[in-house]
């Protein structure tokens, strides 16, 4: 088991972070056409989870039956699947591999949920490092801004309700973005996160991503697929 | 008091923890089942409330470990994880609330099996023992030891070779004797070795079920009653794995119950199917 940072493969892997509002998925949407263009073996990593561990994850926030404990671990599980049958062997046939959400989502929501953190990075210690982490940097109220913009009503275990931080899930997933944004500022210098300045125009943001991205790529030429 | 190996979960209250968590551990067809079956009953004559509680039998996940199983999908890491869910979904949601009503917990199996067969499938042995240092650290673990020699009889002619038990996930080119073989020895290597490190008592498995059944009683019948107890039992056991030292420090006490004379050597004692065992043992009796 070669732990993190340990790994040596060809591939590249790219994943982005940040709160629930913070532009990340479109950052990486736009990315992931960009790098099609250009003609690289790329792939979005859609979380082809075995059945198995999806259906156990999904009942058990259905009938609400997780703890933080529980919820840790079943989503460890969950990653540690993509990661054996997904993202490893894809890196070491030497493609572009896009992430939207990694381990740093863990480490911020379990430990908003009280879980040790210590704990938490040892759990996830398989986890291959990325070439770059992109973190979206954005003020909470944005954020929430955006996404009261778009959409109406969280789930139980998104809103933190399990915390009983407020009945209120709309205030309740307040709290919790709040706790959740803390942790991902905490982590910023600890595993060297790539900060991108989430309120900037959306273009600006996709061009710093994409000159990031580039210097990676040049080290290696192989990557590329002939159209 | 009870404690953990090292890590706390959110909100975690030991101090109201009267009953009292007991281990049994031991490789596959050791004789496990029958012997908690014989332990909850002679419990609950003495007036104690036992839960019994074993490997993939949360309501969380339990389902989902046969499943995989059966199809052998998952990868060892991720097969280990499924295993660490289950056992966090027992703990804090049978364990501990059985240890707070005061139940004698009687666990067939515990972390220790599960950084056993991690560690024989080449998972970071750091790793696996730290991701387990949530667990309560029990007020006793008998371990039943037996060499690979003896265990084989009793698997071949009670219910055959276990894919998993026989390590087929990765040792797949050889036949299921020959990876049984080996695998087996690799996992009692781990125990000799998780033994020391954490302090098993070791019970000589090959003995008949009615004496090992005896010095089982006598080693609970310590932890009931009196904890000092426990301590000189621990500090009897650091001798080296392996050397029956449970049989030095525990006197035998003479009749077994009435009834359990004619118990078979074993009752097989396939991983993971309890529900399995209860039967076969209730049709022996």
């Amino acid at each position: 088991m070669k732990r993190y940072g340990e790994h040596r493969i060809p591939g590249r892997l790219f994943i982005v972070e940040g709160i629930d509002g913070s532009g990340k998925s479109t950052q990486l949407m736009l990315l992931h056409q960009w790098l099609k263009a250009e003609g690289y073996g790329v792939v979005f990593s859609e979380w082809n989870s075995s059945p198995l561990v999806k259906d156990t994850t999904k009942r058990g926030k259905k009938k609400q039956l997780l703890t933080p404990a529980t919820f840790s671990l079943i989503h460890a599980t969950d990653f540690a699947d993509r990661t054996e049958r997904n993202i490893i062997p894809l890196l070491k046939a030497g493609a572009v591999v896009l992430c939207d959400r990694y381990i740093y989502t863990a480490f911020a929501r379990d430990a908003s949920r009280g879980m040790d953190p210590a704990w938490l990075r040892e759990l996830y210690a398989f986890a291959v490092k990325p070439t770059i982490a992109y973190y979206f940097r954005v003020p909470l109220e944005v954020a929430l801004k955006r996404i009261n913009d778009g959409r109406a009503g969280f789930k139980f275990y998104e809103a933190g309700m399990d915390l009983g931080l407020s009945s209120d899930p709309d205030e309740s997933f307040r709290l919790f973005q709040a706790r959740i944004l803390d942790e991902y500022e905490k982590m910023v210098p600890e595993f060297g996160m790539t900060v991108i300045d989430a309120t900037l125009p959306i273009e600006a943001q996709q061009q710093q991503m994409r000159q990031l991205v580039v210097a990676k790529l040049t080290q290696a030429r192989q990557l590329r697929v002939t159209p | 008091m009870k404690e953990t190996y090292g890590a706390m979960l959110p909100d975690e209250l030991l101090d109201d923890l009267v009953g009292k968590l007991i281990v049994i551990e031991g490789t596959d067809g050791v004789g496990r089942s029958t012997q908690i079956h014989l332990l909850k009953e002679w419990l609950e004559q003495q007036g104690h409330a036992v839960l019994d509680t074993g490997l993939s039998r949360s309501g969380l996940v339990g389902k989902s470990i046969k499943r995989a199983k059966e199809g052998h999908t998952l990868g060892r890491i991720t097969l280990s994880l499924f295993y660490t869910t289950d056992f966090a979904d027992r703990l804090e949601n049978e364990i501990i609330p059985a240890l707070r009503a005061g139940f004698v917990v009687l666990t067939d199996r515990y972390i220790y099996s599960l950084i056993a067969r991690a560690m024989v499938r080449g998972l970071d042995p750091a790793w696996v023992r730290n991701i387990h240092r949530f667990a309560l650290k029990p007020d006793a673990i008998f371990y039943l030891r037996i060499g690979v020699d003896e265990l084989i009889p009793r698997v071949v002619f009670t219910r055959g070779f276990d894919y998993w038990e026989s390590g087929m996930d990765f040792y797949s080119t050889e036949d299921m004797y020959d990876s049984f073989r080996r695998y087996q020895t690799a996992l009692l290597e781990r125990f000799d070795q998780l033994a020391e490190e954490f302090q098993f008592q070791v019970i000589d498995a090959r003995r008949e079920p009615r004496v090992i059944f005896e010095q089982l009683r006598e080693g609970i019948l310590r932890v009931l009653t009196n904890r000092a107890g426990v301590e000189t039992a621990r500090a009897a056991v650091a001798a080296p794995p392996g050397t029956s030292a449970v049989h030095a420090i525990v006197p035998l006490p003479a009749p077994a119950p009435a009834g359990e004379k004619d118990e078979p050597v074993t009752v097989p004692d396939s991983e993971d199917s309890a529900e399995d065992h209860r039967k076969r043992a209730s049709r022996t009796r």
